[in-house]
Order: structure tokens, then C-alpha cells, then sequence
């Protein structure tokens, strides 16, 4: 089943959209995945997470062309490759900078898969221990580990976080049958979509806040001649790569946005450890293969928490544990060996999608880049009709089209506050699990509170909060300027270039 | 002496106002017990949990900049961006996909942006049928057909 050629098909087709959906601006690989997700309705569960899943790693693969070749990152992760990938563009090593981009990126989702293969399977049968005490405790650990990891405030991520289980509140309580907040809107009685919230937020915010002059089409073309790397470069290019590997996949299991954070810390990293860094912000390779390894890894490691324990470590992964629960898969401890079809599935179709990327990137970056010559000012209208397509599709609700439209507003007003409106969507989707947890742990426990800290593996989970919580509270106190404090100001540059 | 306005101030006094409408419209939901959890305590918490985060923001507010340095300057296109849309999304049911999209397109590429008549005429009317192809032939995802029954 996992080889069989349909499934293959399906990764093939997610893979290529996902390498248009990680160059083009305007649309990320969370738009991209939701305005999709109504085309899988018609699939079983295991073709449509495998083509999801492939346009979500094949957006990290085609956010480097964008970033090698014009300096613009298709989307976040990339940003890192657009400081040593332009440059080596300029001095007419585009095309070795694709090529190392495409290998390390090939080396560095394998490299994942195969950690996410021995992984996952253990930690899904550790999970098959807890209760709603330790999903409570969980679930709070992953909002504080975003929280601690996310380059705006604490206060910031955890009152976006908020928000986010607020709105997760709107609908009937599955607990009592009480309506909650929906003003007599019969739509609303099921709660807010995850994909209205999300395609608004980052789909239609992200237009709002790009006007279409403010989006350059310049590009430096590849010379194709000279697409194979020297041995210099990859001599250069194979140590950092590993590291990016082992450090991607690391980063990719923590809650948070884990491959714009991976790619961060791997430029750091192979700058911190270079003989020459000076040569980083010139062209160096070593700030290509680097970042591009570790955001694939950390793509790839994103999936292991998602699929063993349910719980999604950002906004992406929050979306694909949406598509499975649409499709009657839930995601957790069980998926394994109730659906172990869906789970081994997916894990194939990555091996092959890796392949595929890499058969796909290099020898098509002439026919991706004349994409990125379609002038802005017709991409997004289509972008806005598909997304309006894609939001109805899923209920033909044209509420939902309506709150995709008030979250996009939203989405430029907290764009113009400073908010990340990731931790929003996080929240959002572990409302309906964290409320029923944490009221069946109350139940359980007779009201006792202590529930929480009396069973062993609920305690670990609140003591490792209560120290990120007292770091973060202490971090004022050391002026040391952190690595997420030097994301911020990349992310700023980002925004304002 | 005179304060002067950060974003943070707006951003914190607004998600407080909106806690308290919260809360407002929390009343009539049961809070419960410990012991049996109503319906009403999660937004209850969840909303003074916000509402808390928001007053640190604001008591925090010197270290944002001041409101008056958002830069606004595409708002006006934003603006007129949503206006459109949300008068396509108010047609869509009754106008059907195929009208409201081509109008939609249209008004975006030549009204908005300034596009040639033809190119954007071309563009809206080409794109809108390959949709249609696709999402309600190919994809059998059935599409609005409104008044007009396509």
C-alpha cells in the first residue's frame, strides 16, 4: 500500500505543489496546505496526508530557489539561505548554491525520516500511559515550550495562545450541550474551523499586509552550466549539512516554530564554527547547506509528536492533525496500530518525496523560476479565489468564508502589533483536547487540583514548564543577548525589507 | 506631562475591553464546581488568563514603539482588497462561482491594480472556467451556482 503507485502519485503531486507554494509570495505552506485540503476530501486517509505532508516539506525545498535566486523568502525558513545563497548568486554560483541547497535538503529530510521511523513508533507506545492528567500537563508544556522558544515575548505568545483556546470555546460543549458564544448561528454550534482561522491569519493577513508594488521580480538566472558544485564546495558543504541534520531534527520534536528556529541556529552555529566567518554574508556554503539541511530536519522531526502523542508542534502539523481527524484518523498513541496503513504510508511516501524533490528542484528550476515572473498583481487575486474556494469547500459554510475573512483582517492588524499569530492557531486546535482533559481530570481527581503533581510523568511534564517559565522569568535579569532575540531582528528585517 | 501612546497600550487596552465583552457574554454559561466542571469554566479562565497577560502588556508598554509609528501606508489598499472580497463573498451563494469570481478578479487586477482592460479581462474569465473545470469536473467538489446555475 505504502509503494503502491496512487500513493506515490499523491506524493509526487504534493511535492510540486509544495515546491510552487514555498517560492511563491504571499502563500506559506500553511495556506497552501489548507486551501488544499478540500481537494483531498475525495481521498483515503493515507493519500491525502501523503500529499499534505509533501507540500508541507516541499515548501521548505522551494523557499530556497526563491531565496538563492531573488533574495526573497517563499517563506520563513528560507530567510537564513537568502543571506549566503544570494551572494553566491552574485559572484554566478547560483546554480551550485541550488544543487547544495537540493542535496543538503535530500540528505537532511532522509536523515529525518529514518530518525522519524525509529522514533515515533516508541514514543506512541510510551504515550499509551497516560491519562488525562498527563495529556493536561502535555498540552501545557507544548504552549510554554512555544512560548519559550518564540522570538516575540513570552507574554505575547502565551495571551496569542489564549486567544486561541478562547475561540476554540465557540460551539456546543461536548460535555453538557450547552451553546457557547454562537449567537444563534447554526454554524457556529461546531466551533470555529482550523482552516477558516488559518488560511485568513496567514493566507489573506499575509496579501493585506503585501501590497502588490511593494513585490520585486527581479532574478538572478541560474547558469545550469555551472549547476554541480567544486570539490571545494562540497568539501565545504558535508560537515554542515550533518550538523544542520542532527541539530534540524533535534529542534523539529520541540514545540514551536521549529524550522524557521532550526535554520537560525544552524547559520549560528556554522558561523560560530567556521575558520573563515568572515566569508559568511558573502557567499559562504557552509550558510547555505547549513539552514537548508536543518529546516528539512526539523520539517521531517515536526511529524514525530504529531503522529505518536496528538500533539501538534505548530501551526503546520496543527492543520495535517486537522486533515487526519476530517478524514476519521485521530492522530496519538493509537495511530500505529489502529491505522497502521495511514502511519507506515506516510512514512514511505517521505522517503520517496525526497527523491522526488530532489529529481524535481534541480533539473525544473529554469521552468519554477519563469513562475516567479508572473507579476504579483495577478498572483494574489488568484491566490484570494482559491483561497475563498478552498475555505467553503470544506463545509460549504459561507460563515466559514467569513471568518476567513475577519482573520485575515485580523491577521494584518497583528502583523502592524507585533503578534505572531502562530501560538493563535496552536491554541486554537488543542482547545477541544485540553478542555475535556483537563475537566475529566478534575473529575477523576474530585476537584483535587494536586492530580496533577501526585502521578509521576504529569509531574515531569508541570516541573519542566515550572523551569521554562523561571527562565524565562529570569532572562530579563542577564542583558545576553539570546539567539531568539537575534531571530527577532531577522524577522523584523524580513518584514520590513 | 503628556504620555505618549505606544502600541502596546493600544494593543493590551483593546484585548482587556474585549475580555470584559467576554466575560459579559460568559454569564449565563455554568461555571460548575471543581469537582464537575461546567460548561462556562474554561472561557471563564481562559478569558482572565488574557485578559491578565494583556495588563502586563500594557504595564510593559514603554518597551514598544509609539502607536504613531506603525507605518500604514498600504492600508488603504488592504482596505479596498477586503472591501472587495467581502462583496464577493456576500454574492457568492446567490450570484453563483462563476460571476462572482470572473467580478472579483476583474475589480482586484483591473480597478485595484491597474492592470490593461484586456490582460485582466482575459485573466479573470481564463482562470475562473479553469477552476471550474477543475474543482467541479475534475475534483467533484461541488461549486455555488447561484442564480445564474453555474
Amino acid at each position: 500500500m505504502a509503494f503502491s503507485p496512487g500513493v506515490l502519485l499523491y506524493a509526487f503531486v504534493g511535492c510540486l505543489v509544495g515546491t510552487l507554494v514555498g517560492m511563491l509570495p504571499g502563500i506559506g505552506p500553511l495556506a497552501g496546505i489548507s486551501i488544499l485540503l478540500p481537494v483531498t476530501f475525495g481521498l483515503d486517509a493515507t493519500r491525502a496526508i501523503v500529499m499534505l505532508a509533501g507540500i508541507y516539506y516541499g515548501s521548505q525545498y522551494g523557499g530556497s530557489t526563491t531565496s538563492i535566486l531573488m533574495r526573497i523568502p517563499g517563506e520563513a525558513a528560507s530567510v537564513m539561505t537568502c543571506i549566503d545563497g544570494y551572494a553566491m548568486a552574485k559572484k554566478g554560483r547560483a546554480g551550485a548554491a541550488l544543487s547544495i541547497a537540493a542535496v543538503g535538503s535530500f540528505v537532511a529530510g532522509t536523515f529525518g525520516v529514518i530518525m522519524l521511523t525509529l522514533v515515533a513508533p516508541p514514543m506512541a507506545n510510551f504515550a499509551l500511559r497516560f491519562g488525562p492528567p498527563e495529556y493536561t500537563a502535555l498540552l501545557v508544556l507544548g504552549l510554554v515550550f512555544l512560548a519559550y522558544m518564540s522570538s516575540t515575548s513570552l507574554v505575547r505568545t502565551l495571551l496569542m495562545a489564549s486567544i486561541g483556546l478562547l475561540l476554540g470555546c465557540i460551539g456546543i460543549d461536548v460535555m453538557t450541550g450547552h451553546f457557547r458564544y454562537s449567537f444563534d448561528i447554526k454554524e457556529l454550534g461546531d466551533g470555529i474551523g482550523i482552516v477558516p482561522v488559518a488560511v485568513g491569519l496567514f493566507g489573506i493577513g499575509e496579501i493585506l499586509s503585501t501590497p502588490a508594488s511593494a513585490v520585486t521580480e527581479k532574478v538572478v538566472p541560474p547558469r545550469l552550466r555551472e549547476l554541480l558544485p567544486t570539490r571545494t564546495e562540497w568539501r565545504q558543504s558535508a560537515m554542515p549539512i550533518v550538523r544542520g541534520s542532527l541539530l534540524g531534527f533535534s529542534v523539529g520534536i520541540v514545540p514551536g516554530s521549529a524550522h524557521i528556529i532550526a535554520s537560525f541556529l544552524s547559520y549560528a552555529v556554522e558561523k560560530r564554527l567556521s575558520r573563515t566567518p568572515e566569508e559568511f554574508g558573502k557567499g559562504a556554503v557552509a550558510g547555505v547547506a547549513g539552514p537548508e539541511s536543518a529546516n528539512n530536519a526539523a520539517s521531517t522531526g515536526a511529524f514525530a509528536p504529531m503522529l505518536a502523542l496528538g500533539l501538534p508542534t505548530g501551526p503546520v502539523t496543527a492543520v495535517l492533525m486537522a486533515a487526519l481527524l476530517i478524514h476519521g484518523v485521530p492522530p496519538g498513541p493509537m495511530l500505529v496500530s489502529e491505522h497502521p496503513d495511514v502511519f507506515w504510508g506516510f512514512i514511505a511516501s517521505m522517503y520517496v518525496g525526497n527523491l522526488v524533490l530532489l529529481a524535481l528542484n534541480l533539473p525544473l528550476v529554469g521552468l519554477f523560476v519563469s513562475v516567479l515572473r508572473i507579476p504579483y498583481a495577478y498572483l494574489y487575486p488568484l491566490i484570494i479565489m482559491f483561497c475563498i474556494i478552498g475555505v467553503y469547500e470544506v463545509n460549504h459554510s459561507i460563515i466559514d468564508v467569513w471568518i476567513m475573512l475577519t482573520m485575515g483582517v485580523a491577521g494584518y492588524l497583528l502583523r502592524k502589533f507585533d503578534f505572531d499569530p502562530a501560538p493563535l492557531v496552536l491554541g486554537l486546535v488543542i482547545a477541544p483536547i485540553f478542555e475535556l482533559s483537563l475537566r475529566q481530570s478534575l473529575i477523576m481527581s474530585n476537584g483535587n487540583w494536586l492530580i496533577f503533581v501526585q502521578r509521576p510523568i504529569a509531574q515531569g511534564l508541570l516541573a519542566v514548564c515550572a523551569v521554562l517559565l523561571g527562565l524565562a522569568a529570569l532572562s530579563p535579569l542577564f542583558k545576553r543577548r539570546d539567539w531568539r532575540a537575534k531571530l527577532a531582528e531577522v524577522e523584523a528585517g524580513e518584514a520590513s525589507s | 506631562m503628556r504620555v505618549q501612546i505606544r502600541t502596546d497600550h493600544a494593543a493590551g487596552g483593546a484585548i482587556v475591553a474585549a475580555g470584559a465583552l467576554v466575560l459579559a457574554l460568559s454569564a449565563d454559561l455554568p461555571f460548575g464546581t471543581l469537582a464537575s466542571p461546567g460548561a462556562g469554566m474554561l472561557p471563564t479562565a481562559v478569558t482572565v488568563l488574557m485578559m491578565a497577560f494583556a495588563v502586563i502588556l500594557v504595564l510593559r508598554a514603554a518597551q514598544s514603539p509609539p502607536l504613531a509609528d506603525i507605518d500604514w501606508s498600504d492600508v488603504r489598499h488592504a482596505a479596498r482588497v477586503v472591501g472587495v472580497m467581502g462583496l464577493a463573498v456576500a454574492f457568492y451563494i446567490s450570484l453563483g462561482f462563476v460571476p462572482t469570481m470572473v467580478l472579483l478578479l476583474f475589480v482586484l487586477t483591473y480597478a485595484i491594480e491597474r492592470r490593461p482592460l484586456l490582460p485582466a479581462v482575459l485573466f479573470s474569465v481564463g482562470v475562473t472556467l479553469i477552476a471550474y473545470l477543475l474543482f467541479n469536473i475534475l475534483l467533484k467538489a461541488p461549486l455555488p451556482r447561484g442564480v445564474f446555475w453555474y
